[in-house]
């Protein structure tokens, strides 16, 4: 069944993001959709209702609520999608991996179909070294996020950056195993 | 009696819990310190019965771990026993007297006797408003160490510092402290809900032209602030610019200051007049730049950077524009200042997973580690570079730490409701 279901969604993804001619990368977008099994459940539990219609529709054109409203629903969905909202860092690192460029070309693609929201790149580093090198090593990291997003017509001037360095830790250990949770950008829209 | 007693601890804490005053723990003293007598002070007048500043002296010479307090019971007389002191291996004796003359006018009279020689080394006597006692305590304590040891005393100088506590909800409050250089006399007027980071005290020698650079997240961004504790008391953002501002630190005249800005994402380091307001760029490179600091005849600037690909301390040359590496030695060196004779840089080295206090003499490169601690930050010499302070961790709190440079002493400042970091020494006040 959740084979079957899975197809078809493919597909018209597939339609819906290619006929924008926005990214290149659309396939692996639907290659992590289909590895995830949480995404294909929702959609199994949604069949008797389900309106194909909707995927071809950008968020924001949603009916019978005021743009605000609008705008926070489209950041729920793309929440419970499986598009990470936080990107995590290696120490003294500001480079993103491929992964990341992944993630960040998901929140590329909502920007454009969003043409309302605003973000803000949230740099952050872990309590090794100095507060003030930390707080440059943050904002160096959001400004990572930001040069990719950047890349994608439109997006730059609606992209704000700042740095906390290492000064809203998220995780609370003092090891690695904290220190790697806080190095890392946080995706805000507004 | 016993009532009495308790009814003032309890006064005296809730005070602490008010103003953030920290904790005062003397770690480690020179094995060889200077045995000296600090009696209480003659209290001469009703006025003056609660004002005895002896106490003050004898905490300053403790602390610095340069000398053994000893005080006795009873007050000892002006006309000191030289031969009775001796045999009990006591050096030198401080003896002094309060006499109140009118509401608010005291007369101080203090004397330093000198047990080898016999000699009276000199007595002090100076009529102070009732305002002025603490500060006349810090002066005697600095001529008193001068006269000993022939250095100069560092007590007549300030602090400040960031107090974070958090309360019961998981909510932080960070304040920006001021104090004497015996973390007492706390005023804390700046209280916020988001972080404050690098305050320093400006070079002026005078209370009207002393002010504090920092920097606050309060409008959501690292922006510098300039707040001016004792005239106008008032508070001056420096103008916004792209991106972080940061690292503020002070040109010698206090004149300007510089600081680190990333216009265009790009984090060099700016100079800001505060005059005429002009900004000029000293670094031009596309790595980070950061935490400026001036060398005492401002002729110099230290700065880190990480344009190697490892994070270490420059030194730019302000006359002839030339930048230097300064450190070699191990792959993280962040956060340099220079000594008050300007000849060493005090900085967070990095040794292993480690981040401690080391000091490097300039000429010679030579770089040794000061401390051995997990997290050290911010080193700030003392006006008379025999101490280092800084930032440290300990059981995941941050407290205070100062070094003496030869690494034979140290105390601590603490705080029982919060954390303590980000300090900085001021320097020389006027006298």
């Amino acid at each position: 069944m959740k084979n079957i279901m899975l197809l078809p969604l493919v597909a018209i993804l597939s339609a819906c993001t290619g006929s924008g001619g926005f990214l290149e990368s659309n396939t692996v977008v639907i290659e992590e959709r289909g590895a995830e099994d949480k995404t294909v459940d929702a959609i199994v539990r949604d069949e008797s209702g389900f309106n194909w219609s909707d995927l071809t529709k950008p968020f924001n054109q949603a009916t019978n609520t005021t743009q605000a409203n609008a705008k926070e629903q489209a950041v729920d969905k793309l929440k419970a999608s499986d598009t990470n909202f936080v990107l995590y860092f290696s120490y003294d690192g500001a480079d993103i991996s491929d992964e990341a460029t992944q993630e960040i070309i998901k929140h590329a693609n909502f920007m454009r179909d969003n043409s309302g929201v605003k973000l803000r790149l949230e740099g952050h580093a872990d309590e090794r070294g100095t507060r003030e090198y930390n707080l440059a090593l943050g904002e160096n990291r959001a400004l990572s996020v930001k040069e990719v997003l950047g890349l994608y017509e439109g997006l730059d001037g609606r992209i704000e950056v700042i740095s906390y360095g290492e000064e809203k830790p998220i995780a609370k250990a003092h090891d690695e195993s904290g220190w790697e949770k806080n190095r890392r950008v946080e995706f805000i829209y507004k | 009696m016993k009532l009495i007693k308790l009814f003032i601890a309890f006064v005296v804490l809730n005070l602490g819990a008010a103003q953030a005053v920290l904790e005062v723990t003397v770690v480690k003293k020179d094995a060889n310190a200077f045995p000296i007598i600090v009696s209480h002070f003659e209290l001469v007048g009703k006025g003056a019965q609660d004002k005895d500043i002896s106490k003050i002296i004898q905490a300053n010479l403790e602390r610095s771990g340069r000398f053994n307090v000893v005080i006795p019971e009873t007050i000892i007389a002006q006309d000191v026993d030289a031969q009775h002191w001796k045999r009990q291996n006591i050096e030198a004796v401080v003896t002094g007297n309060i006499e109140q003359q009118s509401d608010k006018i005291y007369k101080f009279s203090v004397s330093l006797f000198d047990v080898y020689s016999n000699k009276q080394l000199f007595t002090k006597t100076t009529r102070v408003h009732v305002s002025g006692f603490r500060k006349v305590a810090h002066q005697l304590s600095d001529h008193i160490y001068e006269a000993l040891l022939g250095e100069s005393g560092s007590f007549n100088t300030l602090l400040t510092y960031v107090t974070v506590t958090t309360d019961a909800k998981g909510d932080k409050e960070y304040r920006l402290n001021i104090s004497d250089s015996d973390a007492m006399n706390v005023k804390s007027r700046i209280k916020l809900k988001t972080p404050i980071l690098s305050p320093v005290w400006s070079p002026d020698r005078s209370y009207e032209h002393k002010k504090i650079a920092y920097v606050s997240f309060e409008n959501d961004r690292s922006e510098v602030f300039v707040w001016y504790p004792y005239t106008r008391r008032k508070i001056v953002k420096l103008p916004r610019f792209d991106g972080i501002a940061s690292a503020p630190s002070w040109h010698p005249s206090g004149k300007s200051l510089v600081l680190t800005l990333s216009k265009k994402g790009n984090k060099d380091i700016y100079s800001y007049n505060l005059a005429d307001k002009k900004l000029t760029r000293l670094t031009h490179n596309p790595s980070i730049d950061t935490e400026a600091s001036y060398s005492p005849d401002g002729t110099q600037l230290a700065f880190t950077s990480n344009r190697s690909g490892q994070v270490q301390i420059y030194i730019k040359n302000l006359t002839t524009g030339k930048i230097s590496r300064a450190t070699f030695e191990g792959r993280y060196n962040a956060k340099a200042v220079f000594s008050p004779d300007g000849k060493s840089l005090a900085m967070v080295h990095r040794i292993d997973n480690d981040y401690r206090i080391a000091m490097l003499d300039i000429n010679t490169k030579d770089l040794s580690v000061m401390t051995n601690n997990e997290l050290d930050e911010s080193p700030y010499f003392s006006p008379n570079g025999d101490m280092i302070i800084f930032a440290t961790n300990r059981n995941n709190k941050g407290l205070l730490s100062v070094v003496s440079v030869e690494g034979n002493r140290s105390y601590e400042l603490s705080s029982q409701t919060g954390e303590v970091r980000e300090p900085n020494w001021s320097t020389y006040l006027e006298k």
